[in-house]
């Protein structure tokens, strides 16, 4: 198909329109977007906002104020895409007017030269790993990389919506001071990192409502966020991410209950996968039928009826007799539940 | 697990915008693509795709004559772009972009047989002139299991294996032999689908439920799987629908549901798919007195009979 349009010269910049003889109408403000900038990258020095409008023909309105307002959409749009449009204030007969100008090298990606299998290798590692799946498609993209249709044999699926990845995204790598509320309460947080844990993701940071290290779960964060300066902190030398987020068993040991550990049966179905989980230090004894007696932390006395009650009736509280009865307490209260 | 559907509504000018200035390098570095392929992997419609491409063929530098237009044509069926023109470099990676790659690479590595010498590791390493300097923090904390390696092996050759596998739902153990189709990290947990020999059909294993695992020595041929979240909720034939108090948010928060709706007390009312009774009473006696059962009728006492079978174990 050749191209649609005969209508070429700059007095006639009414592209989208050709049949209508050069009668100027608006054009589309992606297109205006995509000369704007092409004039911008093509000139090397900077240009007013009256020269863009006389080069760009009757792209832009006429009338000035209403050109200025599409202007500034214009360039703050290119902004968010992360084209730097750079105002300078022009000297010689231009004294004192603003010119405007990009610089290619600030926006363009530099060529990493990737082999093929380097590529492909990216493309399947992309498909492996599934995030927000368009932003992950756009860095594959601009890496010259295919996305990937078939899924891999093997892959890893860490959920997050885009928007909220976008913004905390951005917090981290560019240490942006972040707000947004957390159970009823404003904050304002210093993000140092994400993990990606059990099927959760967390946000580690030092919260300033508190004055301390913080971890958010990232979906019980319950608005929107907003997203400070560039530059707005420094991240503490010797930060260890993945020890910032307490695991499972340091969750159990996180409390005030009375007792720190208590003596836990569990029979042989399910001892070697308790086993596994809490390490041989734990086993207190092996019993004839197989089953198994752990020590397990339980200074966090509801973290751990949850973890003892998904075992449903193959485990059993031995000692201390404070956490034996509090459990059997809790099992009367669910069993009286009429529902 | 759950299922995500992709926002599409009227494409912004921003949107068509940043798009056209990934794919303008993209087709110039190949010359030439099938529209349908190209429509296909930008995820646009061939008339989306070809609108944005008419749009950007008229664009470029004044004064606006062919030689100073953006050089790309839809001939045939094809998109064709050879002049090179100042869109020929792509932009660089935003920080989404930049912290998604990281936490990939992250990733990645930690897949048990990982090959840390081979291209996908000297590509990241050339990525690294594009990331920060430091470290960009992000992790991703994939929990090491056993038989992984070894499931990923069989499932590159189509070999099958025998395993022991441990059922909760009703406490056994069953032999079973397998022939690995695909593995899936999802939600914190490890999942191997394959041939069961035992059902003759294909089967969810939780990968942490194998508590041995042998190779039987036959081998089948190797097939590729369409892509098809839906094959994990295939199994649920019933569903339950719950109150939830916000204490017990959780329960929505680590399963896959069908539907939720949060009420102006902060309950959350959620229908979610049950994979067995056992499974419902399971999670109904760690929710306590924060969750309830609103229908079917018949699981409305089940929490309490966990809770009373649990307490006979006590002797009370």
């Amino acid at each position: 198909m050749p191209r649609a349009s005969s209508c070429r010269s700059g007095i006639c910049a009414t592209p989208r329109a050709p049949s209508l003889s050069g009668v100027a109408t608006s054009v589309s403000q992606a297109e205006r977007m995509i000369n704007l900038l092409a004039l911008l990258v093509e000139r090397s020095r900077p240009l007013t906002l009256k020269q863009i409008r006389r080069e760009l023909g009757n792209q832009y309105s006429e009338q000035d104020e209403a050109a200025r307002a599409a202007f500034e959409r214009d360039k703050s749009e290119l902004r968010k895409m992360g084209i730097p449009i750079e105002m300078v204030t022009l000297g010689g007969d231009q004294a004192g007017e603003g010119g405007y100008t990009v610089d290619r090298r600030s926006f363009l990606l530099a060529d990493l030269k990737l082999t093929d299998a380097e590529r492909s290798a990216l493309e399947l590692a992309i498909a492996t790993v599934r995030m927000g799946a368009l932003v992950g498609e756009g860095a594959l993209w601009k890496l010259g990389g295919e996305r990937v249709a078939k899924t891999p044999s093997t892959s890893v699926n860490i959920q997050m919506t885009d928007d909220v990845l976008v913004a905390l995204a951005s917090g981290v790598v560019e240490r942006k001071t972040l707000t947004f509320t957390y159970k009823g309460e404003a904050r304002k947080v210093d993000p140092y990192g994400l993990l990606a844990r059990g099927g959760f993701w967390y946000l580690v940071g030092h919260d300033h409502l508190r004055a301390a290290q913080r971890v958010f779960r990232v979906d019980r964060i319950a608005s929107s966020i907003g997203v400070g300066a560039k530059g707005s902190f420094d991240r503490p030398v010797g930060f260890d991410l993945a020890r910032a987020v307490p695991t499972e068993r340091d969750m159990l040991a996180d409390g005030e209950a009375e007792a720190t550990h208590a003596v836990v049966r569990v029979d042989v179905v399910l001892a070697s996968r308790v086993r596994e989980e809490f390490g041989e230090e734990s086993v207190v004894a092996t019993n004839a039928d197989g089953s198994m007696d752990f020590s397990i932390p339980c200074a966090n006395l509801a973290a751990f009826k949850s973890w003892l009650f998904a075992m449903v009736d193959r485990a059993e509280v031995l000692s201390p007799p404070f956490v034996r009865d509090h459990v059997i307490g809790a099992l009367r209260e669910i069993a009286e539940l009429s529902s | 697990m759950r299922l995500r559907r992709q926002r599409r509504g009227p494409r912004s000018a921003g949107e068509r915008v940043e798009r056209l200035l990934v794919m303008l390098p993209w087709i110039l570095e190949r010359g030439q693509v099938r529209l349908a392929d190209m429509a296909k992997q930008f995820r646009l419609s061939e008339k989306e795709l070809m609108d944005d491409l008419m749009m950007v063929s008229m664009c470029g530098v004044p004064p606006y004559t062919p030689d100073a237009l953006i050089d790309v044509r839809v001939d045939e069926e094809w998109v064709i772009a050879e002049v090179p023109n100042m869109f020929r470099r792509p932009l660089q990676l935003t920080s989404a972009e930049v912290f998604v790659l990281s936490a990939m690479r992250d990733a990645a590595m930690r897949i048990p047989g990982a090959d840390r010498n081979g291209p996908l590791a000297s590509a990241l390493n050339k990525l690294k002139s594009l990331l920060p300097k430091d470290d960009v923090g992000v992790t991703v904390d994939l929990r090491a299991v056993r038989y992984l390696e070894e499931l990923r092996d069989a499932l590159d050759r189509g070999a099958e294996v025998k395993i022991s596998y441990f059922t909760p739902s009703t406490a056994s153990r069953s032999e079973r032999n397998v022939v690995p189709r695909r593995i899936l990290e999802s939600f914190g947990n490890w999942y191997v689908q394959g041939d069961d020999s035992a059902s003759g059909e294909m089967r969810t294993f939780r990968i942490d439920r194998i508590d041995a695992l042998d190779f039987t020595g036959r081998t089948v041929p190797v097939i590729e799987m369409d892509d098809d979240d839906e094959t994990w909720f295939a199994d649920a034939t019933e569903f339950v629908t719950l109150s939830v108090s916000p204490k017990a948010r959780w329960i929505v928060e680590q399963y896959p549901y069908v539907s939720r709706e949060e009420s102006a007390d902060g309950r959350i009312v959620v229908k979610m798919a049950v994979t067995s009774e056992h499974w419902l009473g399971r999670l109904l006696l760690r929710a306590g007195t924060e969750a309830s059962v609103v229908e079917p009728a018949k699981w409305s006492g089940l929490g309490a009979r966990a809770a009373r079978s649990v307490l006979a174990r006590y002797g009370s």
